[in-house]
């Protein structure tokens, strides 16, 4: 039961890097950004690419993974989602859609198709109350929670991390004070896309890599960001735990069925509490 | 609720309520004889599943086109229809119209049920739920209900003939094919210039308005949501009955993203735009797909350039000819940009 629990933590820190960027992107510029699952797989091939030019260094080939994002995402902000800024929400999720689209085909044509073999940079246990532990899975929540504390102090201190906050709670209104929201908005893109290669870059050695790995985890980071309530960042943390938990349980009874409790569970909130989006 | 609409710049659309009878019956005659004249162009069995396409994207228009909200898992509903029909094929009886009848009330049921936790959300959200029930369902049939679906492998449904409709002839699905084809036609066509209709419309163009005039929009979102559900359906025992084989790919969420294409390349919002943009997409996805490798690539740029330059559609522009050459001269405007 413990490991379930432990799994569960694991599980939701991920869920908690890549949703963490689509909560923000939404809240900031209430754009549902479909490209964050074509960030997520770059960052993924990319470390797959650099790591036996690294002699199997992780740590720096996943810095150059999650830096390899940002231009890419810089590129979509400026040139598709900047452009349909005020329209309807529909054609900002088609737009994306299709960068996804053209993104997959692009890593088909450089990759290939076919999964790629990938395994944990460390195989390392530890023992700890007479159970063994994989270090990997540890050292992923303690980044999570790292990130956490990160993000808030970010939000707090730092005049970026204020700025968005206000512009969360009240864009019109930080425009009228002379600020350039949108080069804001530009960067919290940049980092909600790097926040999601590095989640991918982490899950990446404990699941599949294939060029459509980013769909299924999109899914569920969506199944966070609305219970959590969009735009919501403490929220978003908290949801993605629970659902982890959630994912984690359904998986010791039900291995197969863990996505889908994720899903009824979102059903279920949306039951109580309807989005108006 | 700070949801941002794209205000329209043309005049709202002309209501053409008392329509006459010989107008329908003209529409429904073009249409007929466009697809016969496709059929000895391509192979009958193409334009076969070409009209299935348009019978899907119709309804997909129904819920996009007309009530403003876009489901990224419309397939959900054509695979129950086709897995319902071929279902009932399998196990109890082999007559396919019953088949039919019961995959399109059991879409339209799973449209009642599903339908009062959709249509309380909007835009993106609406979308996001479409796709996770989607998902839902298309890992229900892939695993634990493994036993009767038979999986990843799919199985074979043989519907036997009634009488001298012999539905494993050509011929016979794509007269089938084309009179429901047309019947889903004229239905939506008589439901979208009713009063419902026009509701309908409202309800896209600004919800608040509408439940300001005391109509239950919920309930109405609720019916459209369903009837486009059934309509899908439909599509799905058709593209059953056409294969005579089902697997989990008619609901593989991937595939969700043609319709979506259909229905902005012919023009939402209108009839004509999601039947011309079935067979555009059909043709495309066909054709193209057999000189053009890297296939979804190039769908998802001329999505792109759909969404940036061409919102209109195929429909929309002949239309604005249209319109163009029928204005008096001194008042025609310039091309007016986007919607």
């Amino acid at each position: 039961m413990l490991y379930t629990i432990f799994y569960g933590f694991s599980i939701g820190a991920i869920l908690y890097f890549v949703s963490i960027g689509l909560s923000l992107t939404f809240g900031t510029m209430r754009v549902v950004n479909f490209a964050h699952t074509l960030t997520y797989s770059i960052g993924v091939y990319v470390l797959i690419t650099f790591i036996p030019w690294l002699q199997g260094n992780f740590i720096p080939a996943a810095m150059i993974a999650i830096l390899a994002v940002v231009p890419i995402s810089y590129l979509i902000e400026r040139f598709i989602i900047r452009r349909l800024y005020g329209e309807s929400l529909d054609y900002t999720f088609i737009a994306t859609f299709a960068v996804t689209l053209i993104g997959v085909d692009t890593i088909k044509m450089i990759w290939g198709v076919n999964p790629l073999p990938f395994s944990p940079p460390m195989s390392t246990y530890i023992d700890f109350w007479g159970m063994t532990f994989p270090l990997y899975r540890i050292i992923i929540f303690g980044i999570a929670i790292a990130l956490f504390l990160g993000l808030e102090l970010f939000f707090r201190k730092t005049i970026v991390g204020k700025i968005v906050v206000a512009a969360l709670d009240d864009k019109d209104g930080v425009r009228s004070l002379g600020i350039n929201v949108d080069k804001y908005f530009s960067i919290m893109f940049m980092l909600g896309s790097a926040l999601a290669a590095l989640g991918g870059v982490l899950y990446a050695p404990i699941s599949a890599v294939q060029p459509y790995m980013g769909l299924s985890i999109l899914l569920l980071a969506f199944a966070v960001v609305i219970v959590g309530g969009m735009g919501n960042l403490r929220g978003t943390f908290i949801s993605a735990f629970a659902l982890g938990m959630v994912m984690a349980l359904t998986a010791r009874y039900w291995s197969q069925g863990a996505e889908t409790m994720v899903f009824i569970v979102m059903a279920i909130v949306l039951c109580f509490r309807p989005i108006d989006v | 609720m700070n949801q941002i609409e794209s205000r329209s710049v043309e005049p709202p659309p002309v209501l053409d309520f008392p329509v006459k009878k010989e107008k329908r019956a003209v529409e429904i005659f073009i249409i007929g004889i466009g697809f016969l004249i496709l059929m000895p162009l391509i192979s009958i069995h193409r334009v076969t599943d070409f009209m299935i396409f348009c019978i899907f994207a119709l309804s997909f228009d129904l819920l996009y086109g007309y009530m403003g909200r876009l489901s990224f898992g419309h397939l959900l509903y054509l695979g129950t229809g086709a897995y319902v029909f071929g279902l009932f094929i399998k196990y109890f009886q082999t007559n396919a119209l019953l088949a039919i009848l019961l995959g399109v009330l059991a879409a339209g049921l799973l449209g009642m049920l599903l339908g009062p936790i959709m249509v309380r959300a909007t835009g993106a959200c609406f979308s996001l739920m479409a796709l996770a029930f989607n998902q839902i369902g298309f890992f229900l049939v892939l695993s634990p209900l493994k036993h009767i679906t038979n999986g990843e492998d799919g199985f074979g449904a043989h519907a036997q003939s009634i009488g001298f409709v012999n539905f494993s002839s050509k011929t016979t699905m794509f007269i089938l094919t084309l009179l429901l084809l047309l019947l889903v036609f004229y239905v939506l066509k008589q439901l979208t210039t009713s009063p419902y209709g026009v509701l309908v419309r409202s309800i896209k163009e600004d919800e608040n308005r509408v439940r300001f005039l005391g109509y239950n929009t919920y309930f109405y979102k609720w019916v459209t949501f369903v009837i486009a559900s059934a309509v899908a359906g439909l599509a799905g025992t058709l593209t059953a009955l056409n294969y005579n084989f089902v697997n989990p790919n008619v609901m593989d969420v991937h595939q969700n993203v043609g319709v979506v294409f259909a229905c902005l390349i012919g023009g939402a919002g209108n009839l004509y735009g999601a039947v011309i943009g079935g067979v555009a997409y059909m043709m495309i996805s066909n054709y193209l797909a057999i000189y053009i490798h890297r296939w979804e690539m190039f769908l998802g740029l001329s999505m792109l350039m759909i969404v940036f330059k061409f919102r209109k559609g195929i429909w929309g522009n002949i239309r604005d000819i249209g319109d163009y050459f029928r204005r008096p001269k001194e008042i025609r405007p310039a091309a007016q940009k986007g919607i």
